[in-house]
């Protein structure tokens, strides 16, 4: 497929930011400055942008816990979401909900989420919504929700509804701390969404190109009122299930390896880089302009106001 | 102004809203009846009667059969209100909210507070529920006190017609997530509906019967059994002040302690167990606030700390009765003051 | 032998001292019945009937009618109504009687017929009884201390507590006599179903219906606009008049039932006692006091709306009266020459404003003091008023709660009388008429407007009073009664 210059630095801003605003949270956490559990998504941005650059804001996705990814390639306000993670008032969600609820109702982002499995049924409403609009809904999953009844039963009723859910599994190998061979029963997540009777496919989810090209043809696919489509992603997750994980389970050398061989970013610059569609110099500019972003989104994190106790039943109803 | 069963009453709100509002849309297992059957779309018409037609008028789209999965038709309904519908989502019993807690409770009520403030999801969910048919322990229970003990949803017990007309108006149109209990033994009572648009506002209890020696506060079937005991204590020379509370998330707190404050009394009527329940709420609530008004112990007539039995002579002695409501009011009034 | 007694000189008040035997009405050796008037006793202050207490008869009168005896002294010896004591047993009693401390001799037990309230001597309490409460017993330890403490026999004790374990409460009640509940049936209103209804609390309904107050005419302030009490008290209109003016004792006013006498004779009714004396302290009052009279209008919207929330907030509302009582209290209070008594040539100025409210009873008029008017709240005037009238109507007056008194105020609103002039109640120097409250137009500016009129009169006793005293006193009451801020609070 095609791209512009202007699409592939797109993508490739995209995918640069997410993996900053990773690392710049690893090492802000782990200096104290942040709270709570924080699910990093660095390793998996050829998934979130590889689907979300085909989407416009009345196209939804709903994320995971681990939702960083999908906010930032769905449109949220990076610094926005910094100053939600660092519990700012001003934060994306007025510091209520952190980095396991991050939304952008506006931008077709319906949230990430804090239970494993929650999404898929909202996905299908979503796809209530996308259906009589001409749009399309997506459900972020990873190799740990598909095994959720909540997963079967939204899968099930896209199918009876014909509905234009696509169910997205990032299959990083691990849900939480246990091993995908282990905890899929079935052959594949593939195998069994094509069960319920769905079109599923597989792609490279450390390529972006992969996961773009699959998704374009699951996304016409779906608008052409064939019901739901599933895709399954192999992918790798850089950091542990939260930060803070010891990740014991891990084999020697088993992040090194990943972050030399299956870095999605490496896989695109040599990609670009070889097909002579973008220069190293691009890149490199790109990196620099993403990090000071992330500088900027850092600096006006520590700066922003602090919600007080007068908050806490802010938001509650929209009346009562 | 028409006299109505509330099960119709139910559809035909359902059906005047959807004709005003495209947005609305409605979600649940059998609510058409025999998809896919011999019998074809509405052989059922929804298995309490309360979507009949609904179909054949708005079609697939908006009246939307489900399979039996509670979870999705909860999420669906969910994702559908986040996203500019108004969904409509009927659970078949009360007692399966089990199977779609995490959508209610982690979803539902929490989107709006956890997104600061910058999402809607204007969702009803509709639950038939409480005992009297003989149901058995799954298909029996008032499940109120859990939903009302969660912030973010809306609590709603409507008792005539004409409050399940205005309530459920509001329902639909209110932007928070409600939870519409409605008492199955209840559906056949008839009653005179306004007709036209008619809204009730939450948080709004309905004065049953005025009185000036104790105060009555029930929900749901309860509130027909009080109004009952509230007839023979007035015999007794015994006058009763009955709320019905119709809303139990908002609660009138005003309403109650206007009362209380008066009669110094208090007898509180509830379907469910006694623990951790609507009643103990409204005891705190009462003890806590109107210490000074109270002459006597507070009363509660509960169902006991058991599952709802299914034989006829359990389930009976399981639910409150006039009596049981009556004999608890005699002891208030007993009370001896030292 | 006959147990014979001594019926003494009664004590009535804190300051009497001696009493005048006016008239026996009975006979010695002629048996009477409880409750039967026995004698009438004046004071420097009343005149008292006196009601037998008992079934009797008195062998002996040894008072004699006119006589003034002191507090305490023997003035009838009294035996059983079907006793027959010998002279010689009578006169050797009569020799014998010692009488006791003046200052305790109205509680000298059964020799005097006391005044009918007295208050009953507690019961003494029952020895507490030995209860034996087993070691295993199913109570808590404050229920078992409580339990013993008081004798209560737990056997018969249904436990509320968790397995029937007997709480605090059980015992607590158990060890208190039952309360009665119930009674005849009442009428609960069942509250008819509103359709389309306002936004208004329960409360705010029934104020509303109350007050014949439109809801939808208001606007709520309540939470989410929803229409609350407040909101509805400050659209209380003041009420009716014809039942404004009425004080409380208008029940009093019942036509009483009797025989009409056949046409051109008339029925000879001898004058009962209470009758005499009014008429004797009223003929003495209007033939030798020189009465003059001061007459005012007042308007009392002012006083209606404040009793109309008064009501509304506490379902109860003081009489108009009772706002006039305070209003003459806190008058009295700033003009101290009108807070009199005249006693020969002497005028007896008080510190205190003791009024005397006229009230209508079977029996004949009564006139209860509400004292320390000038310093009572008018709810606090309100129950006391309620009270004093109760006691009247049952007879259970005390005398110092009658006697005495600076100044009285007479109200025949309730009678639909627009205006009349009343007698002075010796010996105080004035005396307030009360007609009722008229709807009448009256000028404000160039417009016509109405206000609910009463017509107030003064009368005074010049010796002690004169013209302008008295016209100062009614321009103060006029300001206090059309300004009524400073009766309340």
């Amino acid at each position: 497929m095609q791209h512009s210059r202007e699409a592939l630095i797109q993508a490739y801003r995209q995918m640069k930011t997410i993996r900053a605003f990773e690392e710049r949270l690893h090492d802000d956490i782990a200096l104290g400055e942040i709270a709570g559990f924080t699910h990093l998504y660095a390793g998996q941005e050829a998934c979130a942008v590889g689907v979300c650059e085909h989407l416009g804001p009345a196209d939804y996705i709903i994320s995971t816990h681990r939702g960083h990814g999908h906010c930032i390639a769905k449109g949220c306000d990076v610094v926005g979401m910094m100053k939600e993670i660092y519990g700012s008032s001003d934060g994306l969600c007025k510091g209520k909900g952190g980095s396991m609820h991050i939304a952008d109702i506006n931008k077709g982002m319906l949230g990430a989420n804090g239970i494993v499995g929650a999404g898929a049924p909202i996905a299908v409403g979503a796809g209530i919504t996308a259906k009589s609009t001409g749009n399309v809904s997506i459900a972020f999953s990873g190799d740990g929700a598909c095994n959720q009844g909540t997963t079967f039963e939204a899968m099930n009723m896209a199918v009876v509804l014909k509905l234009p859910v696509i169910f997205v599994f990032e299959n990083n190998h691990y849900s939480e701390h246990t091993g995908e061979s282990y905890a899929v029963g079935a052959e594949s997540m593939t195998v069994r969404s094509a069960a319920f009777g769905m079109k599923a496919i597989k792609a490279n989810g450390i390529d972006f190109f992969s996961v773009y090209d699959a998704m374009r043809e699951l996304i016409d696919y779906c608008k052409a009122g064939n019901g739901p489509a599933s895709i399954e992603l192999d992918t790798e997750r850089f950091y542990g299930h939260f930060e803070g994980d010891p990740q014991r389970y891990r084999g020697k050398g088993e992040l090194d390896r990943l972050r030399e061989e299956r870095d999605c970013l490496k896989v695109f610059r040599t990609k670009v880089t070889e097909a002579k569609l973008l220069e190293g110099k691009d890149i490199d500019a790109i990196d620099t302009e993403v990090e000071a972003l992330i500088e900027r989104a850092v600096a006006e994190s520590k700066a922003a106001p602090r919600p007080t106790a007068a908050h806490v039943l802010e938001d509650v109803y929209i009346s009562y | 102004m028409a006299k109505k069963m509330i099960r119709d009453v139910i559809r035909d709100t359902i059906d005047e809203e959807m004709a005003r509002d495209d947005s609305v849309i409605m979600l649940g297992e059998d609510i058409v009846g025999g998809m896919g059957s011999a019998g074809g779309p509405e052989a059922i018409g929804g298995i309490w009667g309360t979507s009949g037609g609904l179909w054949a008028k708005y079609g697939s789209d908006r009246v939307i059969d489900t399979p039996i999965s509670e979870s999705a038709i909860i999420g669906a309904a969910a994702g559908a209100s986040l996203t500019g519908k108004r969904a409509i989502a009927e659970i078949m019993f009360a007692d399966f909210i089990g199977v779609c807690m995490d959508q209610i409770w982690n979803q539902v009520a929490k989107f709006r507070y956890m997104f600061g403030g910058k999402s809607k999801c204007p969702i009803v969910i509709r639950m038939p529920y409480g005992a009297g048919y003989n149901a058995a322990p799954q298909h029996s229970q008032s499940i109120h006190a859990m939903v009302t003990a969660m912030p973010g949803l809306k609590v709603v017990m409507p008792t005539t017609a004409a409050d399940t007309k205005g309530l459920l108006t509001q329902a639909i149109r209110d932007d928070d997530p409600v939870i519409f209990l409605e008492h199955k033994a209840l559906y056949g009572l008839k009653g005179e509906v306004p007709d036209g648009e008619y809204l009730i506002p939450f948080g709004h209890a309905r004065q049953v019967t005025q009185g000036d020696d104790v105060t009555i506060l029930a929900t749901g079937m309860m509130v027909g059994f009080a109004e009952k005991a509230a007839a023979q204590l007035a015999q007794d020379g015994i006058g009763c002040d009955l709320l019905d509370l119709r809303t139990t998330s908002p609660l009138d707190e005003e309403a109650i302690m206007d009362s209380v404050e008066r009669t110094g009394r208090l007898l509180i009527v509830d379907e469910a167990p006694p623990r951790c329940s609507f009643a103990t709420d409204l005891s705190a609530l009462v003890a806590n606030k109107a210490f000074a008004s109270l002459k006597a112990p507070i009363e509660m007539v509960t169902g006991p700390h058991s599952p709802v039995p299914f034989a006829r002579e359990l389930e009976s002695a399981y639910v409150p009765s006039p009596d049981k409501i009556v004999a608890a009011a005699v002891k208030a009034m007993s009370y001896r003051r030292g | 032998m006959a147990n014979l007694r001594a019926f003494a000189m009664p004590k009535w008040g804190i300051e009497m001292t001696e009493g005048v035997v006016a008239e026996w009405m009975v006979k010695e050796g002629v048996p009477f019945k409880k409750g039967d008037i026995i004698a009438l006793i004046e004071t420097d202050k009343i005149t008292n009937e006196v009601e037998a207490e008992a079934d009797g008869m008195f062998p002996k009168l040894v008072a004699e009618t006119g006589g003034t005896y002191q507090v305490g002294e023997l003035i009838a010896v009294l035996a059983g109504a079907d006793e027959t004591p010998s002279a010689d047993e009578v006169s050797a009693f009569v020799s014998g009687f010692k009488p006791a401390d003046t200052a305790v001799a109205s509680k000298a037990g059964g020799s005097t017929p006391p005044p009918p309230a007295a208050p009953k001597a507690e019961p003494a309490p029952e020895p507490v009884k030995k209860v034996s409460i087993a070691a295993d017993a199913n109570i808590s330890p404050a229920a078992r201390a409580l339990a013993e403490e008081k004798g209560v026999d737990i056997s018969g004790i249904t436990g509320s507590g968790e397995g029937g374990r007997i709480t605090f409460q059980d015992v607590l009640q158990a060890s208190l006599p039952p309360v009665s509940i119930g009674g005849s049936p009442v009428d609960i209103a069942p509250v008819g179903e509103t359709l389309g209804e306002v936004f208004a609390s329960p409360l705010a309904k029934r104020l509303a219906v109350q007050h014949g107050v439109a809801l939808s005419s208001l606007t709520g302030t309540g939470p989410k606009g929803r229409i609350c009490k407040a909101d509805v008290l400050a659209k209380v209109k003041p009420e009716p008049v014809a039942q404004a003016a009425t004080p409380a004792p208008a029940s009093a006013a019942a036509p009483m039932a009797f025989a009409r006498p056949a046409p051109g004779t008339a029925e000879i009714v001898k004058m009962s006692s209470m009758r005499k004396a009014i008429a004797r302290a009223l003929s003495h009052s209007k033939s030798t006091i020189p009465h003059f009279y001061l007459r005012s209008k007042v308007r009392i919207d002012a006083i209606l709306g404040l009793r109309a929330q008064a009501k509304a907030a506490t379902g109860e509302a003081p009489s108009i009266n009772d706002y006039i009582v305070r209003a003459c209290g806190l008058a009295l209070a700033r003009h101290p020459d009108v807070n009199v008594q005249v006693h020969g040539n002497e005028i007896h100025r008080f510190g205190s404003a003791d009024i005397s409210v006229a009230v209508a009873t079977d029996k004949g008029l009564i006139t209860p003091i509400v004292k320390g008017a000038d310093t009572l709240s008018v709810a606090a005037i309100s129950r006391e008023v309620k009270a004093l009238v109760e006691k009247a109507r049952t007879g259970k007056l005390q005398p110092e709660e009658f006697q005495g008194g600076s100044f009285s105020i007479s109200n025949l609103g309730m009678f639909g009388i627009d205006q009349f002039d009343a007698i002075i109640n010796p010996p105080q120097g004035a005396i307030l008429a009360v007609g009722a409250g008229v709807r009448q137009p009256i000028e404000i500016g160039n417009a016509l407007a109405f206000a609910t009129i009463v017509e107030l009169s003064l009368s005074c006793d010049h010796r002690a009073i004169d013209g302008a005293v008295g016209a100062e006193f009614m321009r103060t009451l006029k300001g206090l009664i059309e300004e009524p801020k400073l009766l309340v609070g």
